[in-house]
C-alpha cells in the first residue's frame, strides 16, 4: 500500500442549490483523503447525507464550495471519458435488462476504451473474464442477468466496475438487499480487490458490524452532518463510533464490537464449562433471556456444562432445586418456567 | 459450454448464421411482392421487365408505376419503424414504447388534417382532389411539417428537462392535444375530406411516387446510419441513464441524437405512408427473441431486415393477391402481429426470459 492519495477533499461543503441560492447545506468543511489500495466504508444514519457526499465525490453533483481532487486533478476538469477511466461506480438501482448476459454487462465496463461500435479486442475480452473471475463469478459469464439472484447480480455489477479499470471504485450500499452470507461475501470480494489490484474502494453501507471489521478507514457522518474519519479501532476506542449511532435503548458494546440488544435484567448466573463453542453459546442464551454473569461466586442460578463422549448436557441448579437438560432450549425452559423460578 | 455464449460468441454467431437466411427471405418476399397483387405477374415476365425484355404493356406499367416503388417503400418503411421502436424502447427503458410515443405521428396527423380540412372549407378541395388523394404532395409536406413541429417542441423541452420520463409524458400529452384538434376539425369537415383523412390513417405503402421515393429513402438511410453509429451508446443505456453517464457516455448528446433520429424516421414514414402502427412495437421484441440478445450491434441491423420482411408480408396480405380488394394496412399489421407478439412473449416467459428491454 503506497501513501499516495487517490482522492482528497479540502474544505468541501456539500448540499443542494437551486440556480444561485443555496437551498440546503448537508455537510460543511469536510477534509478527507483516500489512499491507493485502501477500502473506506462511509457510514451514517439514514438521511445524514451519504448519498449527497457520494454524488459529490463522483462528480455527478458539484460541491457548494471546496474541492474534490481525484488523482491530482479537480473532478470537474475530467472529460467524461477520462473520468470513466479513473472512477467507476456501482449504484443501488437494479439493472432490469432482459437478454443480457453477465459477460455483456461486464463488457460494458470497457465502454471508455472501445471504438465507436463498442468492439471488444482480445485484451478487452481477457480483462472482462478476469474481472468476472476476480469476483468469483467466472461461471456466470453466459447466464442472463434476469435469471440471477441478487447476490450474483451484485457480483456482476462489481465485476463491471472492475472491468472499467479505474483507480477508485465507489459503491452505493452494495450490501443492501443481500442476506448476511452474501453481505460478507461481497465485503470479502471488495477487500480482495482492493488488496490484489491496489485499487481504492469507497462504499456506503448500513452494516456497521461488517464495516468495523472490513474497512481500512471509516468515514462516519452523524445526524448533524459532522464527519469523523479514522480507522475503525480508533473510533471504537474513543467512543466516537458508539455515540454516532446509539439511540435510546440501543448501546454499542465496545468489547464485542456490536450493538447490544437491550433485555430486561432478570438475575445473575455462574457458568462452569470448559472453554468451547458450547460455553460461548450457552452464555449467549443466558444473556438473551436477561441474565448477566455474576461478579463473584454467588448467583441466582448456576449452570454447568458436562460432557461424556459425544453427549453434552446442561446441569442447572438454583435455590429451588436442580435439573439436567439435553438442549439449551430445555435449559431455558427450566429457567423461565414460573414453577422453577422463584417458587420458594 | 455456457461460457461460449457469453464470450461474445453465441449472439454474434447467431447473427452470422441468421443473416444469409434473413436476407434470402427478404429477397424472396420482395420478388413475391412484385409478382402478386390484383394482377399476377409471373416470375419470368418479372425478369424480362427488369432486363428490358418485351412483355405486356399493362404488366410494365403495373411493375414500374406501382409494384416496384411500393415494395421498396415497404422494405425501408418497415425497417425504419422497427428501428424507431427499438430506439424508443431502449431510450425509455419501456417495453411498450413505440415510434410514435414522442407524439410525432400525432403532429403529422394534425398537419394532414389541417391541410385536408382547410382545403375543403376554403373551397379549394377540388384542386387537391384533382391531384389524387395519396399521391398528393401537399399531404406529405403537411405531415412532415407537423412531425417536425412536434420534434422541435420535444427537443426544446428536453434541453430544459433532464428526466426522460417527463419527456415520455409530454410526448403522450402532445399526442392527446393534437388528437383533440384533429377531432374538432373532423367535426366540421365535409364528407370528402373526412373520407380522405380516414383513408390516410389506414396506412399504405402504395402512395409513394418515383418523385417522392428518393426523398423517403434518403431520410430513412440517414436514420439507419445515425442508429448504426449509436449502437455503443444504446448498449450503455441498457444499464440505465446513470450507469451510462458513469461510463463516459455523453447523455445530452445521445439523447438529442436518438430523439432526432426517431423523429426523422417516424416522421418520414408517417408523411409518405400514413401512421402505420404495430410494426414498431412488435418487431424489436420479435428480434430480441430471435437473436436472444439485447446487444444493439445485432439488434439494429436485425430490426432493419426483419422490419422489411414483416412489412412486405403485411403488404402482400393487405392486397389479397388475385382480388381487387385492398384491406387497410393497419388492420393487417395488428391482426397478424398481435398473435405473433403474444406467442413470443408466452414462449419467452416459459423459458424464463425477460421480454422487457
Amino acid at each position: 500500500m503506497s501513501d499516495t492519495a487517490i482522492l482528497t477533499c479540502t474544505g468541501l461543503t456539500i448540499g443542494y442549490r437551486n440556480q444561485k441560492t443555496i437551498i440546503k447545506e448537508v455537510s460543511r468543511e469536510l477534509n478527507l483523503s483516500l489512499r491507493r489500495g485502501e477500502m473506506v466504508c462511509l457510514i451514517g444514519p439514514n438521511g445524514c447525507g451519504k448519498s449527497t457526499l457520494i454524488r459529490t465525490l463522483t462528480g455527478i453533483q458539484p460541491p457548494l464550495s471546496g474541492e474534490v481532487i481525484l488523482c491530482d486533478r479537480r473532478i470537474g476538469e475530467f472529460s467524461p471519458d477520462e473520468r470513466a477511466r479513473t472512477l467507476s461506480v456501482v449504484l443501488t438501482s437494479q439493472v432490469q435488462a432482459g437478454y443480457l448476459t453477465a459477460f455483456d454487462i461486464v463488457a460494458l465496463g470497457r465502454f471508455p476504451y472501445t471504438n465507436w461500435a463498442g468492439h471488444l479486442t482480445d485484451p478487452d475480452k481477457k480483462i472482462v473474464l478476469s474481472a468476472l473471475a476476480a469476483v468469483g463469478a467466472g461461471d456466470l459469464a453466459g447466464r442472463f442477468i434476469h435469471e440471477m439472484s441478487d447476490g450474483e447480480r451484485q457480483k456482476v455489477m462489481i465485476a463491471r466496475a472492475l472491468a472499467q479499470e479505474p483507480e477508485l471504485m465507489v459503491l452505493d450500499e452494495p450490501t443492501a438487499f443481500l442476506d448476511l452470507p452474501h453481505k460478507i461475501e461481497t465485503m470479502r470480494i471488495l477487500r480482495q480487490v482492493a488488496q490484489k489490484t491496489n485499487k481504492s474502494i469507497l462504499l456506503s453501507t448500513h452494516d456497521l458490524n461488517l464495516a468495523i471489521r472490513c474497512a481500512d478507514q471509516l468515514w462516519i457522518i452523524d445526524r448533524k452532518g459532522n464527519m469523523i474519519a479514522g480507522t475503525p479501532e480508533d473510533l471504537v476506542l474513543s467512543g466516537i463510533f458508539g455515540s454516532a449511532f446509539e439511540i435510546e435503548g440501543v448501546h454499542f458494546d465496545a468489547v464485542r464490537g456490536e450493538f447490544s440488544i437491550p433485555v430486561e435484567r432478570r438475575g445473575t448466573f455462574t457458568l462452569s464449562a470448559p472453554e468451547s463453542v458450547v460455553r460461548i453459546w450457552t452464555r449467549c442464551a443466558l444473556e438473551r433471556i436477561g441474565f448477566v454473569q455474576a461478579e463473584g461466586t454467588t448467583a441466582d442460578i448456576s449452570v454447568t456444562v458436562r460432557n461424556e463422549g459425544d453427549k453434552t448436557w446442561w446441569h442447572y441448579s438454583q435455590l429451588g432445586g436442580q435439573q439436567d437438560c439435553d438442549s439449551i432450549r430445555e435449559l431455558i425452559g427450566c429457567i423461565t418456567s414460573p414453577h422453577n423460578n422463584g417458587d420458594e | 459450454m455456457n461460457l461460449e455464449r457469453g464470450v461474445n460468441g453465441d449472439s454474434m454467431r447467431r447473427l452470422a448464421f441468421a443473416l444469409p437466411i434473413i436476407s434470402g427471405v427478404l429477397i424472396v418476399l420482395f420478388l413475391l411482392d412484385l409478382m402478386l397483387g390484383s394482377v399476377n405477374i409471373p416470375l419470368d415476365a418479372l425478369f424480362s421487365i427488369m432486363t428490358g425484355g418485351d412483355v405486356k404493356e399493362t404488366w410494365m406499367n403495373i411493375f414500374w408505376d406501382w409494384r416496384l416503388p411500393k415494395a421498396i417503400t415497404a422494405i425501408f418503411a418497415g425497417g425504419a419503424l422497427a428501428l424507431c421502436g427499438l430506439l424508443m424502447q431502449t431510450f425509455f427503458r419501456n417495453p411498450l414504447a413505440d415510434p410514435y410515443i414522442l407524439g410525432i405521428s400525432s403532429g403529422a396527423s394534425l398537419g394532414v388534417a389541417l391541410v385536408m380540412m382547410s382545403a375543403g372549407v376554403c373551397g379549394v378541395g377540388t384542386i387537391f382532389a384533382g391531384m389524387g388523394l395519396l399521391g398528393d404532395v401537399s399531404i406529405s409536406v403537411s405531415a412532415i411539417a407537423g412531425a417536425f413541429a412536434v420534434l422541435l417542441l420535444i427537443l426544446l423541452i428536453s434541453s430544459k428537462i433532464r428526466s426522460n420520463i417527463t419527456i415520455l409524458i409530454l410526448g403522450i400529452m402532445v399526442s392527446y392535444f393534437c388528437g383533440a384538434i384533429v377531432t374538432i376539425l373532423l367535426q366540421f369537415a365535409d364528407e370528402a375530406s373526412l373520407h380522405s383523412y380516414t383513408f390516410w390513417t389506414f396506412g399504405s405503402f402504395s402512395g409513394v411516387t418515383w418523385n417522392q421515393l428518393p426523398v423517403l429513402v434518403l431520410l430513412l438511410t440517414i436514420g439507419f446510419t445515425l442508429s448504426i453509429f449509436s449502437v455503443k451508446s444504446l448498449n450503455a443505456l441498457l444499464l440505465g441513464e446513470q450507469y451510462a453517464e458513469s461510463l463516459g457516455m455523453n447523455y445530452h448528446r445521445t439523447r438529442i441524437i436518438i430523439i432526432t433520429t426517431t423523429a426523422l424516421m417516424a416522421g418520414a414514414v408517417t408523411a409518405f405512408c400514413g401512421p402505420i402502427g404495430f410494426l414498431g412495437i412488435a418487431i424489436p421484441h420479435f428480434c430480441r427473441a430471435i437473436f436472444v440478445t439485447a446487444d444493439h450491434r445485432i439488434l439494429v441491423p436485425g430490426c432493419i431486415l426483419v422490419g422489411g420482411i414483416i412489412a412486405l408480408c403485411t403488404d402482400l396480405v393487405s392486397h389479397l393477391p388475385g382480388t381487387d380488394i385492398v384491406l387497410p394496412l393497419n388492420a393487417i399489421t395488428a391482426l397478424f402481429g398481435a398473435p405473433v407478439v403474444i406467442w413470443v412473449i408466452v414462449r419467452g416467459t416459459r423459458f424464463g426470459r425477460g421480454v422487457t428491454t
